[in-house]
């Protein structure tokens, strides 16, 4: 199966602080991959990184076969993102920013498609409100549209489920797990563990910015483990190294 | 209150340095204050050419704008803060939290304006002036009198911009009238006595001949306007969810001959509907030059017969330049950060608007040029404007990448900036002065200015870019 992300010793150091060391990591193609790791891990970083937000420090990564240092803008081609703050433009509206959206990623019948996603995230009433009036759940709605609007090889989303209720994260968790079904990968970064277990296919666990464990969801669940107990111990563990 | 003050004053100050850097942001008082010193040895100098009272005015006139441009930025901070630093708050907004009135935070908020920036550019700028006074043959109480004045100069400005952006809060037709009344009576005034009524801006007064009286009255006329200010400031409605319709659809359409019809048409969008592009228009360029216009115009007798135009034209194309503030102030990377755009291609975005916005000082120099008379020299006035506009912008693009603003007080971006700038202006004046026709040279700055945007462009695509 086609490796779509492949990370090898790759590292981001910020003055004294490191934020992701030596980490390597491969997802493949149709994966539902789940990043998880307390705060501060390094999880959002690693996300820059793959999708050449920001340069790393050391290594190499490559994501749909570009790398992402030397194509960064070619790699956002290619992937949908969703970030960790929610920043849409303030004065657009929700409808004027997928507009704005698919002129820059050349997406044709761009009102169909932004159409089916004020639909599916039952927002339609707010697509001629300006950005900055949305609320939080709203502007995440909107941010998970502009992600998917393109229909990505591979998307990258930081924390999912972010500002959603209840009834939109079961939507939410329903149409990526679809997504992945169609042969397209998900790449989440979460701290959410229970929804990992229930969505992901194969995880791994960041602390300190190292990678602690890295494979497949169902060899933990086969044995009668589960995702928060193992990340637990792991990361309790790796406190007292 | 006192509590809410020292927050605010905090928070500014922490704003500042985590911008700049605590050491680069220290620094800045430090430099006015070298400026001011030094540059008082070189005051014996231009004496010989310009009067002490012309020389006064100039740096009143430059302390009045310096008021403007606070209280402008001041008023617009939330906003850009929370563009460039993410979910950012300002205390003058999240203070609504607390039982205080909307009155008492904003009365706080500009008396914080008043001490901070008093301490950040009027007192390192007297002071330094105060310290050469010795040295220099000027009497210790001139030079005190100079820090006073400067600093009630500095009030007019912040205070006259909260006025006028009081009223135009409430209402824009009642700002319009008010500004039409305004103008109407500067006119006249000018029309029946022939004097020029610059002249009698209450702090340059009071520097030309101190007593009680002026005093007080400088006094009066300030405390008037900061307690229309405060009575008239209306607190921007908050909760509105106003439905728009579809501009971007047909803006981008329109703007097809554009490079990039997507980016340009929503930094317009951004201008229009953030009430920047009225309001920058009027208190970031048309008050400050008419300002400027009216004390230049005092020069008058020492410059050869057109350089009032030319001089007028180069300042013109300076607060032009800072134009692409406008347009990269409401914009972080972050946005554009999920999609395929390099910060070089935003860059050059932002300069494709730059240029659609330069009509306005093109038509504003040419009016003044028509209005007084020089309709001779107005093609060498308005591509002198320009060139110079351009070649400020590149040394803006090149030092600053998309953050003009929050680099503005990096003393090092500055001294280069300020190098860059005042060697080319210092020439084209010279040559603008011998002659209107070499005004028209100036043509060869936009060498330069390519030279410093493609450099610019290089530059930041090759650094992380900030505000995501």
């Amino acid at each position: 199966m086609t490796i779509i992300v492949d990370a090898q010793d790759i590292s981001k150091v910020y003055g004294e602080v490191t934020a992701v060391d030596t980490v390597s990591l491969s997802v493949k193609e149709g994966a539902l991959f789940g990043l998880l790791g307390p705060n501060g891990s390094g999880k959002t970083t690693m996300i820059k990184m793959l999708t050449g937000q920001t340069r790393p420090t050391g290594g190499s990564a490559t994501v749909l076969g570009l790398n992402v240092e030397k194509n960064p803008v070619a790699v956002r081609d290619r992937v949908g993102i969703i970030p960790e703050q929610e920043t849409p433009p303030s004065f657009l509206t929700a409808m004027e920013y997928l507009a704005f959206v698919g002129a820059v990623r050349k997406i044709p019948d761009l009102e169909t498609k932004a159409d089916y996603w004020f639909d599916l995230l039952e927002f339609r009433d707010k697509k001629n409100v300006l950005c900055k009036d949305l609320s939080r759940g709203t502007r995440q709605k909107l941010m998970f549209a502009q992600a998917f609007i393109h229909e990505p090889a591979l998307a990258l989303i930081d924390e999912p489920l972010i500002n959603f209720d209840p009834i939109m994260q079961d939507l939410v968790k329903d149409y990526l797990a679809a997504y992945a079904k169609k042969g397209k990968t998900i790449f989440i970064s979460t701290h959410i563990l229970e929804v990992a277990e229930e969505i992901c296919s194969e995880f791994a666990i960041l602390h300190k910015g190292r990678l602690l464990h890295t494979g497949p969801v169902a060899d933990l669940t086969a044995g009668g483990g589960h995702l928060p107990q193992f990340f637990l111990s792991l990361v309790r563990k790796d406190r007292h190294v | 209150m006192f509590e809410l003050f020292v927050a605010m004053v905090r928070e500014e100050w922490r704003m500042h340095s985590t911008m700049f850097g605590s050491l680069s942001f220290a620094m800045f008082p430090v430099m006015i204050f070298g400026i001011a010193f030094m540059g008082a040895f070189l005051l014996p100098l231009v004496r010989s050419t310009l009067p002490a009272g012309n020389l006064a005015l100039i740096v009143h006139a430059n302390f009045l704008l310096l008021g403007f441009m606070v209280g402008a930025f001041g008023l617009l901070g939330n906003e850009v803060m929370n563009r460039r630093l993410g979910q950012a708050s300002l205390l003058a907004y999240s203070a609504r939290s607390l039982p205080l009135s909307e009155v008492h935070i904003f009365f706080t908020f500009v008396v914080k304006d008043v001490v901070y920036y008093f301490f950040l550019w009027v007192f390192p700028f007297g002071l330094g002036y105060i310290l050469a006074s010795p040295f220099i043959g000027v009497p210790l109480s001139a030079a005190l009198l100079l820090l006073l004045t400067l600093t009630l100069a500095f009030l007019y400005g912040l205070c006259i911009v909260f006025f006028l952006s009081a009223l135009y809060a409430r209402s824009r037709p009642l700002l319009g009238a008010v500004v039409l009344m305004l103008g109407a009576a500067w006119g006249s005034f000018v029309a029946v006595t022939g004097m020029n009524p610059a002249l009698f801006f209450p702090p340059l007064l009071l520097y030309a001949a101190f007593s009680s009286m002026n005093l007080i009255l400088s006094l009066i006329v300030l405390s008037v306007l900061f307690a229309l200010a405060v009575v008239l400031f209306s607190p921007e409605g908050t909760g509105t969810t106003r439905e728009h319709r579809d501009a971007f659809a047909p803006l981008a359409r329109r703007f097809t001959f554009l490079p990039d019809p997507p980016l340009a048409a929503k930094d317009l969008i951004d201008l229009y509907r953030s009430g920047s592009a009225v309001g920058q228009i009027l208190f970031s360029f048309l008050i400050p030059l008419a300002v400027i216009w009216f004390f230049l115009s005092l020069l008058g007798p020492y410059l050869p017969p057109h350089g009032l135009l030319l001089m007028f034209a180069i300042i013109t194309g300076v607060i032009a330049s800072t134009m692409y503030t406008w347009v990269t102030m409401f914009d972080t990377f972050g946005p554009y950060a999920c999609l395929p755009v390099s910060v070089s291609r935003l860059i050059s975005g932002k300069l494709v608007t730059f240029s659609l916005l330069q009509v306005v000082p093109v038509l504003f120099i040419a009016a003044v040029a028509l209005v007084s008379g020089e309709s001779a020299n107005l093609v060498p006035a308005v591509v002198l404007c320009l060139a110079v506009s351009y070649y400020a912008v590149s040394i803006m693009v090149f030092l600053t990448g998309l953050s003009p603003n929050v680099l503005v007080y990096d003393v090092r971006v500055m001294a280069v900036y300020l190098l860059l700038l005042g060697v080319v202006l210092t020439l084209f004046s010279a040559l603008a002065f011998a002659e209107p026709l070499y005004a028209l040279g100036s043509v060869v700055l936009f060498l330069p200015a390519w030279f410093f945007v493609q450099k610019g462009r290089a530059r930041w695509d090759a650094v992380d870019p900030s505000g995501f």
